[in-house]
């Protein structure tokens, strides 16, 4: 499976862009796209539970208020 | 009646859009057919029309059942749009919120098992101040482990035209004009500072993607070979970075320039009074005629245009040189929801005939399709300040529609003073009776009232 997605992918990059460049600029992309990924993947994780601590800090303050 | 090929339409074999009796035909090629039925099938067409991401779109096969063949399997029809624009004559805003609504329609498919396979910023149309997609053959199945294939594509279509305004303070337009692709990446990396790349977002997006697209070139061998050696790309990380884009593309804003039009509303010599005058002239213009789609040239922030919609006009197409005006403009018909599209335009250099065989992306002459227009203080830009002969000017003004008000500018007018005043009057033949003339060389006065000493408006009606 993992080698029809890698030669569906090479086939794309050379089928589907400019016929000028000797290798298509398209795999500089596809290289970044892997490391990024991966970033944007773990920041929006991370983001999903610092949310959750700054929910819970927030509830606790909002309760002190209130008891104040 | 013939189905009449879009010369602008050939890059997808899948599919190509025609012409027929004024309708807008997709046909769907056998390359395209099984794409085609299973994202009919899926539901995905209508729900994306639905959620407003995609033109308004029909099956209209059996109405061309005499015209099928093995190479034309279905007839689609879209819904016909009054102008066309192209991403070259948007200003920031319109090229922001185009961005904004093709990262929102990916993430809107990709959490529906779909992607777009292409990014290029032509898909993109605006029906009044709102983006609409309208290529339907650029959606396709994802299947796992996918990349997102117009990564590079809406980098250089969108994202670096951006940057380019918001980081430099640079127009993107006439850039974008000249590379009908975009901003290549290696270019913009070329020109920004070492404290612009310190920035987390341009130090991914496009100092690393430039240096890996140098390094590919050089040695496409190694390239391939790490390409070979790649991971697919989960799910997860390529909707993240979809929405990760979205949120740093939501955040830019231009670097601000004061152009010389900025305090035109507030500080031109204009009198209050004239220009009540003349918007009553206009709403009476409007009224008269209630145009389908009224060009405005010299719109300026909008306020005629504007005016014109209040009467009773339908559509406004804004044409001004001045990218900040037209920016106000922008957010004006989005604060107040009017049918207004601002365009870029230098008529010194107008969009004309180019791309593929000259004909793939249309002139502005090319798209005219008004019924009516207006020139408010206008004229004069091009005969005193361009040199343009005033019987050239006029005739070019009165083809944009059959009807117009076009705003005479006296040489004793201040503004007029202030373009003549280091040139000095190389224009004998400028007046009153010569641009009277030029009129009546392609059509009749139906109006002519003095809007101050030095203006007069003119009412016209072509042969």
């Amino acid at each position: 499976m993992k080698k029809i997605i890698l030669v569906s992918i090479i086939l794309n990059i050379f089928f589907t862009k400019s016929a000028f460049a000797y290798l298509d600029p398209g795999t500089g992309s596809i290289i970044l796209q892997a490391l990024l990924g991966a970033i944007a993947a773990a920041a929006s994780y991370c983001a999903f539970y610092w949310n959750k601590v700054k929910n819970f800090f927030k509830k606790i303050f909002k309760k002190k208020e209130k008891t104040e | 009646m013939e189905l009449k090929k879009n010369p602008g339409s050939f890059r997808d074999p899948a599919g190509q859009i025609y012409n027929y009796n004024g309708r807008v035909i997709r046909i769907v090629k056998n390359f395209g057919k099984e794409r085609y039925e299973f994202l009919k099938k899926s539901g995905i067409i209508n729900d994306s029309i639905n959620k407003g991401f995609l033109i308004n779109t029909k099956d209209v096969t059996e109405e061309f059942e005499s015209q099928k063949t093995e190479k034309n399997c279905y007839f689609l029809e879209h819904e016909k749009l009054d102008y066309i624009s192209y991403p070259y004559e948007w200003n920031f805003y319109q090229l922001k919120s185009a961005a904004l609504h093709h990262l929102d329609f990916q993430i809107f498919l990709i959490d529906k098992d779909f992607v777009m396979i292409d990014s290029t910023a032509y898909n993109i149309q605006f029906i009044n101040y709102k983006p609409i997609f309208i290529d339907i053959l650029s959606l396709d199945k994802y299947r796992e482990g996918d990349y997102w294939v117009g990564h590079s594509q809406f980098l250089q279509q969108f994202l670096n035209p951006l940057l380019l305004r918001s980081v430099k303070g640079i127009q993107f337009n006439e850039w974008y004009k000249g590379n009908l692709d975009g901003i290549k990446t290696s270019e913009l990396n070329d020109i920004l500072s070492f404290k612009d790349k310190l920035s987390f977002n341009i130090f991914f997006s496009v100092v690393l993607l430039s240096k890996f697209e140098k390094k590919n070139k050089l040695n496409p061998k190694k390239a391939l070979k790490k390409l070979q050696n790649k991971k697919s790309l989960s799910k997860n990380s390529y909707k993240s970075m979809l929405v990760q884009l979205k949120n740093w593309i939501n955040k830019l804003e231009p670097l601000k320039k004061k152009t010389e039009w900025d305090n035109y509303s507030s500080i031109n010599t204009y009198q209050k009074e004239e220009e009540q005058k003349k918007l009553k002239i206009v709403n009476e213009f409007s009224k008269k005629f209630k145009p389908k789609i009224l060009a405005d040239i010299g719109c300026n922030d909008g306020v005629y245009s504007f005016e014109s919609l209040k009467a009773g006009t339908k559509k406004v197409v804004g044409f001004d040189i001045d990218i900040n005006s037209i920016e106000r403009a922008y957010k004006n018909s989005v604060n107040n929801n009017l049918n207004f599209i601002p365009i870029y335009f230098n008529a010194m250099n107008q969009s004309s005939q180019i791309g593929w065989n000259e004909s793939e992306r249309l002139s502005f002459n090319n798209r005219n399709n008004f019924d009516a227009m207006i020139a408010l203080a206008f004229e004069h830009h091009l005969t005193l300040a361009n040199n343009i002969p005033l019987d050239d000017a006029i005739s070019w003004l009165m083809k944009i529609a059959p009807v117009g008000l076009i705003e005479f500018v006296d040489k004793k007018d201040e503004t007029v003073k202030k373009i003549l005043s280091l040139k000095g009057d190389i224009f004998p033949d400028y007046n009153i009776e010569n641009f009277e003339k030029s009129i009546l060389m392609n059509g009749k006065i139906i109006n002519k009232t003095p809007i101050s000493n030095t203006r007069t408006l003119y009412e016209f009606k072509k042969n």
